[in-house]
């Protein structure tokens, strides 16, 4: 009998679970397998695939092969890319950090009926379409934009400052659309916080600077490293920012791979592209959860 | 050592605003146990909140050792908090917990380690020194904090009803303990609670609080049979309350007519009221029964065994009750019935004229 109830609620469970199982399976393992298989086959002619197993797509990922005389050398134009997305999605990080941390702050320390009005605040970019938020940091930051027509007017420059199309625009704009990631797991640690704590500390002969150093900032790492997390993976992929602010000469990943699928016709290459990303972004996880971790039970 | 004069605290403005002390003078005495007692609300959390600097007084001063303390911030003032809801460090362990202040003060490494070690023995902790404190128990943490308050060598310990938040048997311990560890440290305590009976067994003096002011302070055996007010005889204790008329008085002895028209020699407290009609306090083991006429008369309406002792409750010929305590005997026989005629007296001096 005790097993008859087992199996009904067994049946049950798996029935919960069956739409969440269907669209990862669908969604998420499906599209990957197709992926890493479609990274071992022969590009076709006029794009698709060819089924032909080869292991080119993933040579090229790293190396290229002279088209006359057969030298094998690495693919600059590949590492360049790789280096460029890591190096920006790190600078966006560490700069969503900085400006959101003390946005957090603040508003985790307003009274509690103020919150919600500075959180909506941080909220409402996302309501805007990426895109057209893209296009806001570009008037801001174009050669006659908001900022070099200020600073020309103002005298303090002759020549507008060229800063759209550089790695500097794209990381303006990735941190201003990210930027909300970084504030609200860190607004939701430092909110659970309980602030006789920081009494306790001041009590404890502990002044404004140590109080952060050693009670606050501690306490809302979970938030911290959940926001650096949020920001860090869909900067790494990030594809309409850099297309718009980087002015299709500064390349991250998310280009290059949507280049092999569109004009290079080059699907397994592409292929192999996305998943060096998916590497990349694991390899980076492991190794930060990793320190995080460390350092938490260190101090 | 710590003098409070006229210290006026109001938050918020206008139609909101609420004074949560009122002119508050008090002196406390180095090395005492001094606790601030009255219901939530009366202002002794905020009293004490004033003199470890989270609360800004709206005026009066604040000194400490004859220095005015009340620009100094809280990480400034010699003084550390036990908090109510003990407001440990989560991120740390015991022995971190209990090192911070003095880490904080920049003490050397080896002082701090002697010191911790040395606290952690006086609350006897030594052996959980390396737990992580959501790992320990309330009482556990209770003494952690403690000891966190005591490392620095404060000159004022504040406890913020620091023995609430424990179960019975604990609060008991406590109580000794906290005892205990003021008189080995010297240090003075200045400790808040609700609990009149916490006040009266762990206190060298108490600042009995009512609606922001402070209404009687004194000794324990003080306040409790000599309370200045009607607040204070009715929160400390049980009390009767009889209605009389001052007849003369002589410094601090009162003479006063009571209902039946009997005078009773009676005590007054230094500026307590003169002459006319006043209520006197009588505690209900002080007032003794007797058949047939006393100081008042009334008759038996109740009998309640508790044990250690027997009630009398009396409805007297004005028709006010009066409560009578008396110690059980061995194997005495109860000799009143309800519905008898009895007396009630007093000895002089022990009724209590009330300023009101």
């Amino acid at each position: 009998m005790a097993g008859r109830a087992d199996t009904a609620a067994a049946r049950r469970r798996w029935l919960l679970l069956t739409p969440a199982l269907l669209v990862l399976i669908f969604a998420a393992s499906g599209p990957l397998l197709i992926v890493v298989v479609y990274s071992f086959l022969t590009p076709g002619d006029y794009g698709g695939i060819e089924w032909m197993f080869s292991t080119d797509a993933w040579f090229n990922v790293v190396a290229s092969r002279d088209f006359f005389d057969e030298t094998v050398t690495w693919n600059d134009a590949h590492l360049s890319i790789f280096w460029r997305s890591v190096k920006l999605s790190l600078m966006t990080t560490l700069a969503c950090f900085i400006f959101g941390l003390p946005t957090a702050y603040f508003i985790a320390t307003r009274p509690k009926g103020q919150r919600d009005f500075w959180m909506l605040l941080i909220i409402i970019p996302f309501w805007t379409n990426l895109l057209i938020r893209t296009f806001a940091v570009m008037e801001i930051i174009r050669n006659e934009g908001v900022v070099n027509t200020f600073l020309i007017n103002m005298g303090v420059i002759q020549e507008p400052i060229q800063m759209l199309f550089t790695d500097f625009a794209i990381m303006v704009g990735m941190t201003y659309v990210y930027l909300p990631l970084m504030v609200l797991p860190i607004y939701a640690s430092l909110e659970r916080l309980d602030f006789s704590l920081v009494e306790a500390s001041y009590d404890l002969y502990a002044r404004r600077w140590r109080v952060l150093r050693r009670v606050i900032l501690p306490l809302a790492k979970p938030g911290m490293i959940a926001g650096s997390i949020l920001v860090f993976v869909p900067s790494l992929g990030a594809y309409v920012t850099p297309r718009v602010l980087g002015g299709g000469k500064n390349l991250m990943l998310g280009n290059l791979i949507e280049l092999q699928f569109g004009q290079g016709r080059n699907w397994p290459l592409g292929a192999a592209l996305s998943i060096t990303l998916l590497a990349i972004v694991m390899v980076a996880l492991l190794i930060y959860v990793r320190q995080a971790e460390r350092e938490g039970s260190h101090g | 050592m710590i003098e409070v004069t006229n210290v006026t605290k109001t938050f918020g403005s206008g139609a909101d605003a609420f004074t949560a002390l009122k002119e508050v003078s008090v002196t406390i005495r180095q090395n005492e146990f001094f606790t601030l007692l009255g219901p939530s609300g009366c202002g002794k959390t905020t009293l004490l909140r004033t003199i470890a600097g989270f609360i800004d007084p709206t005026s009066g001063s604040l000194s400490l050792e004859g220095r005015d303390i009340l620009g100094d911030p809280p990480y400034l003032r010699p003084v550390n908090t036990v908090f109510q809801n003990y407001a440990l460090f989560p991120h740390m362990t015991v022995a971190q917990n209990v090192g911070f202040g003095l880490e904080m003060l920049d003490k050397p490494r080896s002082e701090v380690q002697a010191t911790v070690r040395e606290m952690l023995e006086l609350v006897k902790m030594t052996q959980l020194a390396d737990r992580q404190t959501s790992e320990i128990s309330g009482g556990q943490q209770q003494r952690v904090a403690l000891a966190r308050a005591l490392a620095p060598k404060p000159k004022v310990l504040l406890l913020d009803e620091p023995l609430s938040a424990l179960d019975f048997k604990l609060r008991k311990e406590m109580q000794i303990e906290l005892k205990r560890l003021q008189s080995e440290t010297g240090i003075t305590f200045v400790f808040v609670t609700h609990d009149q009976e916490e006040a009266l067994t762990m206190s060298d003096r108490i600042a009995v609080m009512n609606e922001g002011r402070i209404l009687q302070i004194g000794g324990p055996r003080d306040i409790y049979d000599h309370p200045a007010e009607r607040f204070v005889a009715d929160f400390i204790g049980d009390t009767n309350f009889v209605e009389g008329t001052i007849r003369a008085i002589d410094g601090e002895a009162a003479e006063v007519e009571l209902p039946s028209g009997k005078t009773v020699a009676s005590r007054r407290q230094e500026g307590g009221p003169q002459a006319g009609a006043v209520t006197i306090a009588v505690r209900p083991e002080h007032a003794t029964l007797q058949a047939g006429e006393g100081l008042l008369s009334g008759t038996l309406s109740n009998i309640v065994y508790f044990g250690t002792d027997t009630h009398y409750h009396i409805t007297l010929d004005d028709g006010h009750a009066f409560v009578i305590r008396r110690q059980n005997q061995p194997d005495a026989r109860e000799s009143y019935a309800v519905g008898d005629a009895v007396g009630v007296s007093f000895a002089p001096g022990v009724a209590q004229v009330l300023r009101d």
